[in-house]
């Protein structure tokens, strides 16, 4: 385990070679968060109730600034493979003693962290500006628990993606889909209670709910009930996207091909 | 101890065709056409413990493809192989920490961040002990001359700066084989020199073997004891570099300048008249057929000689001779 822990620890260190990029990249959220905003409060102020298919205002935009830091923290690494069998450079990731897909674990892991913390920290104080102070503080350590599965899942969705690369090479179409996937059927753009039931439905039975919509919802409403079926969920969907992934990855590998030379 | 061992390997590839233009690549969606090309077509060599052998060719031989199967990346279509009594593509990651590779045209180091990261990254990847990290960090950074470009960002290096730092990165685990891929590629004369001197001092001081693929001929004279040609898959020539340099460079151009205007005729018997000029005249012979002293015996009657030079084809020459006789028998 000692080598993925140094894999992490010098991927953190990577990620910060260019620090105003980080920066920049995590401020990114202000205009999001800054469009939702009054979006959402001409949807509020439209209606004759401050409640919301369950939310108010407030709930609805923390929400939105935790989904919007988990979309733009979530590991992209699907065309990272890709490229990566494009140009060969494959090859010296595959000669190391270690797991391969432990190996883009620990690499995503690494690469998310500060990514994480600054967009939460930008989108938190522009919300708190905009509505009042964030949700109980004792949801928070409940949240990141969820957060975690749902970045498993997200791993597991994006490295079947890429392993796809093995086989067809090229996988933007795939990513592309995915992305939209999360935006509507995970939540991204919508609370999902907001959606008519049958839709509610589809969206918590798939995975993609699960890595953006659990976890935020969590953020706004903490409560142990709530906590346990999402962890129950999200435990289910890691189990099987991981088989899934191994499975993938060694039939992928029989497959493989390597570009140039 | 064999190292390596493979016989009959095989990989083929089968890809996708395309026509050229618009029209093409709008049939190849509907109608793909499929090529198999044979990559690697039954290849049977060994490699004992401590040798340094080099497999040449030109560029799409198979080298790469053969050096992807013995490290395990690649399943091959067919035969067999064992490297250090590992089945690579089936105990990949087994046979990774008693081997070293080397991708000259790809980069292992990490792009942003100094080469030692990438050294202790490594060594924590093959389980070394933190103190044996740092004492054989040492022992390369002084054998490979890179004390002073460890803690630079490997994006700042030059190519051959670069290149010395992949090699060692590629030794922190004291692998038993050494296997390069084009080490040499894009590097300037002096770097190339420095590169070939550092493997081959491990190869000395630390006994590990070392098999190289290259399309560059000073390589295999500069660091090579045995060669192994191959060319459209197939080996064409395997010796010792001894052998094929006694073999094939029996052949010797000498040219001659006179103090003064030699109008005289050359001619001589087994002697070739490549260029003559006012002052000089340039004469190719095989020495098995008449030796050097007599030629020059016979050149220095003619007049003062003012200067000679005696030089060998290069080993590009008679390496592009073997592919010639080869494909002629061929045909």
């Amino acid at each position: 385990m000692k080598k993925y822990w140094a894999i992490f620890k010098t991927q953190v260190i990577n990620s910060l070679a260019y620090p105003t990029e980080i920066m920049w990249r995590s401020m990114a959220i202000l205009i999001f968060l800054w469009v939702f905003t009054f979006l959402w409060r001409v949807a509020f102020d439209n209606s004759s109730t401050t409640i919301l298919a369950g939310l108010t205002l407030h709930d609805t935009l923390w929400y939105l600034m935790l989904a919007e830091t988990i979309e733009l923290s979530r590991p992209r690494f699907a065309n990272t493979i890709a490229q990566s069998v494009k140009d060969g450079s494959i090859a010296y990731l595959l000669c190391k003693p270690y797991d391969f897909l432990l190996y883009q674990l620990s690499v995503n892991a690494g690469d998310t962290v500060f990514r994480l913390i600054l967009t939460f920290i930008f989108g938190s104080a522009l919300i708190w500006r905009m509505v009042g102070a964030p949700p109980d503080i004792w949801g928070w350590p409940l949240t990141l628990i969820a957060f975690s599965f749902g970045w498993l899942i997200n791993f597991c969705l994006t490295a079947l993606i890429g392993l796809a690369a093995f086989v067809v090479e090229e996988v933007t179409p795939f990513t592309w889909i995915y992305q939209k996937l999360i935006f509507i059927l995970g939540g991204m753009m919508i609370p999902i209670d907001f959606y008519p039931p049958w839709l509610q439905n589809i969206s918590k039975a798939l995975p993609f709910s699960y890595v953006m919509y659990g976890p935020a919802r969590l953020f706004v409403s903490p409560d142990l009930e709530r906590f346990a079926t999402l962890l129950a969920g999200q435990l289910a969907w890691v189990a099987v996207l991981g088989v899934l992934v191994s499975v993938a990855y060694r039939r992928g590998l029989r497959r493989l091909a390597i570009n140039g030379g | 101890m064999t190292v390596i061992q493979i016989s009959n390997l095989r990989k083929t590839f089968t890809t996708k065709r395309k026509a050229a233009g618009l029209g093409g690549s709008l049939r190849s969606i509907f109608r793909p056409e499929r090529r198999v090309t044979e990559a690697v077509r039954g290849i049977t060599f060994g490699l004992q413990a401590g040798e340094r052998l080099g497999l040449i060719g030109p560029n799409g031989a198979g080298k790469s493809t053969t050096i992807k199967m013995l490290t395990g990346i690649l399943f091959p279509t067919d035969g067999e192989a064992s490297v250090l009594g590992y089945i690579p593509w089936k105990e990949r990651r087994q046979l990774a920490y008693h081997i070293g590779t080397v991708f000259g045209q790809r980069p292992q180091l990490w792009y942003h961040l100094p080469a030692i990261d990438t050294f202790q990254l490594f060594g924590k990847i093959y389980e070394l002990e933190d103190k044996a990290i740092k004492q054989r960090i040492g022992f390369l950074a002084e054998a490979f001359e890179i004390e002073d470009l460890l803690e630079t960002p490997v994006r700042k290096l030059s190519l051959g700066q670069r290149m010395r730092c992949e090699i060692a990165a590629s030794l922190i685990h004291r692998p038993k084989l050494l296997l390069l891929d084009e080490p040499s590629i894009g590097l300037d004369v002096v770097a190339k020199q420095r590169i070939r001197d550092t493997i081959r001092r491990m190869n000395e001081v630390e006994g590990v073997s070392v098999l190289l693929t290259s399309h560059d001929a000073g390589d295999l004279e500069a660091l090579c004891k045995r060669v192994i040609i191959i060319n459209h898959g197939q080996i064409v020539y395997q010796d010792r570099v001894s052998n094929l340099k006694r073999h094939y460079l029996t052949t010797k151009e000498v040219g001659v300048r006179y103090a003064q205007r030699i109008p005289g005729n050359f001619a001589m018997e087994n002697v070739n008249i490549l260029k003559v000029g006012k002052y000089g005249v340039k004469l190719g012979f095989n020495t098995s057929e008449i030796p050097a002293d007599v030629v020059l015996a016979r050149l220095a009657e003619k007049g003062d000689l003012v200067d000679i030079t005696i030089s060998d084809p290069s080993l590009e020459e008679v390496i592009a001779n073997i592919y010639q006789e080869v494909e002629e028998a061929q045909a």
